[in-house]
């Protein structure tokens, strides 16, 4: 390689005259290219051009309490205008999912809280947000009756958690929620780690009453073959990352058994990768695997999705224009 | 918070969560016996077992109780 290869292009600096639409401001990012702001308008490119990419299949992994703090609605939309095809989430985020579904809130709060005094009142922090404990309880009880009713229609069988959260979208009404949202649009959505969230506990109440009738029955197994079996039908596969966790590692693993590998990967993380774990781990440590192609369109961002996520959805979705349509992949074919 | 007076209320019961913050508890207890899990926070059950939550549950539930009985005796006194 020469030198000039090397010093190519100059860094434009970012200009801010009027008013500017978010696709404008991740232009601008695009011009500096530099630090977050260069990461962040790669991550628009690749996530433009998986969703322009008919052949390709996107994932969306959704890890950290971004249910909670606001991106529930977002989810959902991009669930009903195909703009994800299969989402991946954990627990926590589908049991606030259905919080809100079931008529409870997420309340703006403060991380410098007297989380004693919360206590005290039974209300619970994640972060700066805080959440009754009445909502969870609500949900609770909520969950009894609607697990009956799903174990009463699924008698001597065992479902996974795609088919969990399928009955569990078909019963609640809420079209803000991306449960519904996937039930109605035939979207699969994975709760790997369903036990590790509310909807354990909620399960353990179901079952421990004492005149139960049927036992709702889960088999986390189920749901390898049919994810494998999405990434595997697909011609290309993409995937969204946010936060990390069992949710990507359960899309990558999909990418990596079905001997496909990502073509595009967009992770937005704050994690770090020296101590091992999935969620900082680079894209780089992921093509060892086989989980992500050498040559994949790939970008890590390193920032909060709380911000980063709508930007970058934003910006996709100006560029895409009002007409653009997209057909639906990932379904069981 | 110590349980007031060390008397015995759903409130300050080891098997309570809220359900509507201060005035009703939800037992996960009754709901396993198939019985009406929801409560009131001053009422009581049986099954009453002390594990202090340091919660304000009861001290909420009785300045509600005690707002309610002066409400409803000015009420009496303006009848009269």
């Amino acid at each position: 390689m020469r030198r000039e290869d090397i010093i190519a292009e100059q860094v434009q600096h970012i200009k801010i005259n009027g008013k500017l639409s978010v696709d404008e401001l991740i232009q601008e990012f695009s011009g500096s290219g530099s630090f977050g702001a260069g990461r962040l308008s790669t991550a628009c490119n690749i996530y433009e051009r998986m969703v322009r990419d008919e052949s390709c299949t996107v994932f969306l992994a959704l890890a950290g309490a971004v249910v909670p703090a606001g991106l529930r609605s977002l989810v959902a939309d991009l669930v009903r205008k195909r703009l994800i095809d299969v989402v991946v989430s954990t627990g926590a985020n589908m049991v606030h999912d259905t919080i809100e579904a079931v008529g409870g809130h997420h309340y703006k709060g403060h991380w410098l809280a007297d989380d004693f005094l919360l206590y005290k009142y039974h209300v619970y922090r994640i972060y700066d947000v805080f959440v009754p404990e009445e909502d969870f309880v609500k949900l609770d009880y909520a969950l009894t009756k609607i697990f009956d009713k799903i174990a009463d229609e699924n008698v001597g069988r065992a479902l996974s958690s795609q088919d969990f959260a399928r009955e569990l979208g078909s019963k609640l009404s809420d079209s803000n929620s991306i449960l519904r949202a996937a039930y109605e649009t035939g979207t699969p959505l994975f709760i790997p780690a369903v036990r590790d969230s509310e909807f354990g506990f909620a399960h353990w109440l179901h079952a421990s009453r004492k005149n139960v009738k049927n036992v709702l029955m889960l088999d986390a197994f189920k749901d390898v073959p049919e994810i494998v079996g999405l990434c595997k039908r697909s011609a290309k596969n993409g995937m969204i990352v946010i936060g990390g966790g069992v949710p990507r590692n359960t899309v990558q693993s999909a990418a990596l058994a079905s001997k496909k590998g990502m073509d595009y990967a967009v992770v937005i993380t704050m994690d770090r990768p020296e101590t091992g774990g999935l969620s900082g781990s680079t894209l780089e440590e992921t093509v060892s695997w086989g989980k992500v192609k050498d040559q994949a369109d790939k970008v890590m961002v390193f920032a909060d999705a709380m911000i980063v996520f709508p930007l970058m959805i934003a910006s996709v979705v100006e560029r895409l224009g009002d007409n653009f349509e997209r057909a639906a992949h990932g379904k069981e074919s | 918070m110590k349980i007031v007076d060390n008397k015995k209320f759903c409130g300050n019961c080891g098997n309570h969560t809220v359900y509507h913050f201060p005035d009703k508890i939800f037992c996960g207890r009754r709901l396993e016996a198939d019985m009406d899990p929801v409560m009131d926070t001053l009422g009581r059950c049986g099954d009453w077992h002390l594990a202090d939550q340091e919660c304000y549950c009861v001290r909420e539930a009785m300045k509600n109780k005690e707002g309610e009985a002066t409400k409803s005796s000015s009420v009496k006194a303006a009848k009269l």
